[in-house]
């Protein structure tokens, strides 16, 4: 499956019955296909895909060309590509401009809360497990905020595959 | 227990000790790891193409003062293209070690990537240049830490290169049971290091203790979900997490030191790329004491287009070397342990090109003639190890003894599998 920059536009459309808890989602997503798991991510995304993806996932636009440039001489230039990712995703999530949401909103719906996020960082759907065990992370850490969400996604060895 | 009894068990217990071999936790069964001359070893590759007329033969003068006895002039009439160096040390280079003057870079095309590889990798390449990947036989640093017992942590091993394209690539290889788990920590810092970089990483997300937990257990849950049956590519050498840790600290202060201009010819003259790359491998150096470290020059290539700047930077490369010899006797833990070897990736044609510089003299290539093969090396180290003042002139040595021979004085030479190095370890050097 090939990653492509994408804009995510997630409608969540709550259904009106409060009792069942059910809830209906409609997905619109621009030439992109969902992963239906994460081990269909077999190929490494180069240095350059995974900066423009970083910026595009955190600030739903592209990267300038310039920037690009930059960060990915700084990604080619370091042999353990896991610490100057880190180091890039630091810096990236700290700027001004992030798309995120505040703690209280991620607290009063954290379901919602990470599917929107794995969808935006991993481009699939959390599975029941995986929804599960960071709902009750989130739930049991009340320091825990969106943006370190956001770190642990970006930092992870899936995010770094496609 | 009786005492005769004791006496035996302890007897026997003490035998087999001795005798059995060690199980490593690679499952692999092999006897210990042989003795170490040293404990550190640095190969600097004097590289972009050296032809001996220049450096051994002293052609255009003793270019590499700091290296070579002597006080040959530079040639009067490309005197005045001489960048001012300081002047050289009383006792050269040569002097603590063993200086072969006719080595040999043997087979493969006399081109800097496949210098560089043979140089790494013990073995002499034919393979065409392919950006991005690594080579095919493994390097000298996955060699130095599969090998060694215990095994030792990727920040024990570095490859400081002076470029990317393909060079970064040099760090570890596609062997099979080899590849990047036991790669080097590369860092091209002449790209990474500059106040851009300083400015693009500034202001990072900080996380308190607490928090970092929090996220390393999201993290590490995440983690534990992504399972796939194919093998992935690897995404370069990992570093434990303190090792990490202590990089992106290291590298922060680098930046932030090139960011106000601290290493602006730090070494009181107009510094090129070959000595900002050895000035970033002295700093490798001192802040994680590498066993084993590989760096190289390059900017002798400019060979290719002006025949004067080539020879004034064989000086310039020389006076790094020297400041890389200074760091070492003066880095404590390194000093008296370390032994640093010296050799171009290959040489120059004997018959120059058609381009002219200012002063009228003619620029050279490498195209494989048998000049182009001739190279140097020299092993230096402390008198307890290495044979001093010893010179050989005639042809002696090849680029794929280098790897023996580093395999040797750190104590690893006799685990490698037979077959995989076509060299042989420089014994002669050694005492």
């Amino acid at each position: 499956m090939k990653k492509q920059l994408y804009v995510l536009i997630a409608c969540l459309l709550l259904s009106a019955s409060a009792c069942n808890k059910e809830k209906r989602y409609i997905y619109v997503v621009e030439q992109q296909e969902l992963y239906q798991n994460a081990a269909q991510k077999v190929n490494l995304k180069t240095t350059a895909q995974f900066i423009s993806i970083a910026y595009s996932d955190l600030f739903g636009s592209a990267i300038t060309n310039d920037e690009l440039l930059k960060f990915d001489v700084a990604l080619q230039s370091l042999g353990d590509k896991n610490t100057m990712q880190d180091m890039i995703i630091k810096s990236l999530i700290n700027r001004s401009g992030v798309l995120q949401v505040n703690d209280a909103t991620m607290r009063a719906d954290v379901d919602a809360f990470i599917e929107n996020e794995y969808l935006r960082f991993f481009n699939r759907m959390p599975n029941e497990y995986e929804q599960w065990k960071l709902k009750d992370m989130i739930e049991k850490n009340a320091d825990i905020t969106p943006k370190m969400v956001y770190y642990s996604l970006m930092t992870s060895t899936e995010y770094k595959y496609y | 227990m009786k005492r005769k009894t004791f006496i035996k068990n302890t007897a026997l217990t003490a035998a087999a000790s001795i005798v059995a071999p060690y199980i490593l936790p690679t499952g692999r069964l092999f006897a210990a790891t042989g003795s170490r001359k040293a404990n550190h070893v640095v190969f600097c590759l004097f590289a972009g193409g050296v032809r001996n007329l220049e450096s051994m033969e002293k052609a255009e003068g003793n270019l590499m003062r700091n290296l070579l006895n002597g006080n040959e002039s530079v040639s009067s009439d490309i005197v005045s293209g001489m960048t001012p160096l300081p002047t050289p040390a009383a006792n050269r280079l040569q002097s603590f070690g063993t200086l072969y003057k006719e080595f040999r870079y043997v087979s493969g095309p006399t081109g800097h990537y496949n210098g560089h590889t043979t140089a790494i990798t013990g073995r002499y390449s034919d393979a065409a240049i392919k950006l991005k990947e690594p080579p095919q036989y493994p390097t000298v640093f996955e060699y130095y830490r599969k090998h060694n017992s215990p095994s030792k942590n990727a920040l024990n091993a570095w490859w400081i290169t002076d470029s990317l394209g393909p060079y970064p690539y040099l760090n570890y290889s596609k062997y099979d049971g080899y590849g990047a788990m036991y790669g080097a920590n590369m860092l091209a810092p002449l790209n990474l290091v500059s106040p851009q970089t300083n400015t693009i990483l500034s202001n990072p997300f900080q996380l308190s203790g607490a928090e970092n937990q929090k996220c390393d257990m999201m993290r590490g849950f995440m983690n534990s979900q992504f399972s796939t049956t194919t093998q992935l590519p690897p995404n370069g050498i990992e570093n434990t997490v303190a090792d990490a840790e202590k990089l992106q600290t290291f590298l922060r202060a680098l930046n932030v030191e090139a960011a106000a201009g601290g290493q602006v010819n730090a070494w009181g003259v107009n510094m090129n790329s070959d000595m900002y790359n050895i000035y970033y491998g002295i700093k490798v150096m001192q802040e994680f004491k590498p066993e084993l470290m590989v760096i190289n020059m390059q900017g002798i290539d400019i060979g290719h287009f002006d025949f004067t700047k080539y020879v004034n930077n064989i000086r310039m490369a020389d006076y790094a070397l020297y400041k890389l010899w200074e760091a070492i006797q003066s880095t404590p833990g390194m000093a008296n342990d370390t032994v640093l070897v010296v050799a171009p990736e290959h040489g120059r044609n004997l018959a120059p090109n058609s381009v002219s510089d200012i002063y009228g003299r003619y620029a050279l290539d490498h195209n494989n003639d048998e000049m182009s093969r001739r190279i140097f090396c020299m092993v230096a180290g402390p008198p307890s190890v290495v044979k001093q003042n010893q010179v050989f002139s005639n042809p002696f040595g090849e680029s794929i003894d280098i790897v023996p021979t580093i395999a040797d004085v750190l104590g690893f030479y006799d685990q490698i599998p037979p077959g995989m190095l076509q060299g042989r370890v420089l014994t002669e050097a050694f005492n």
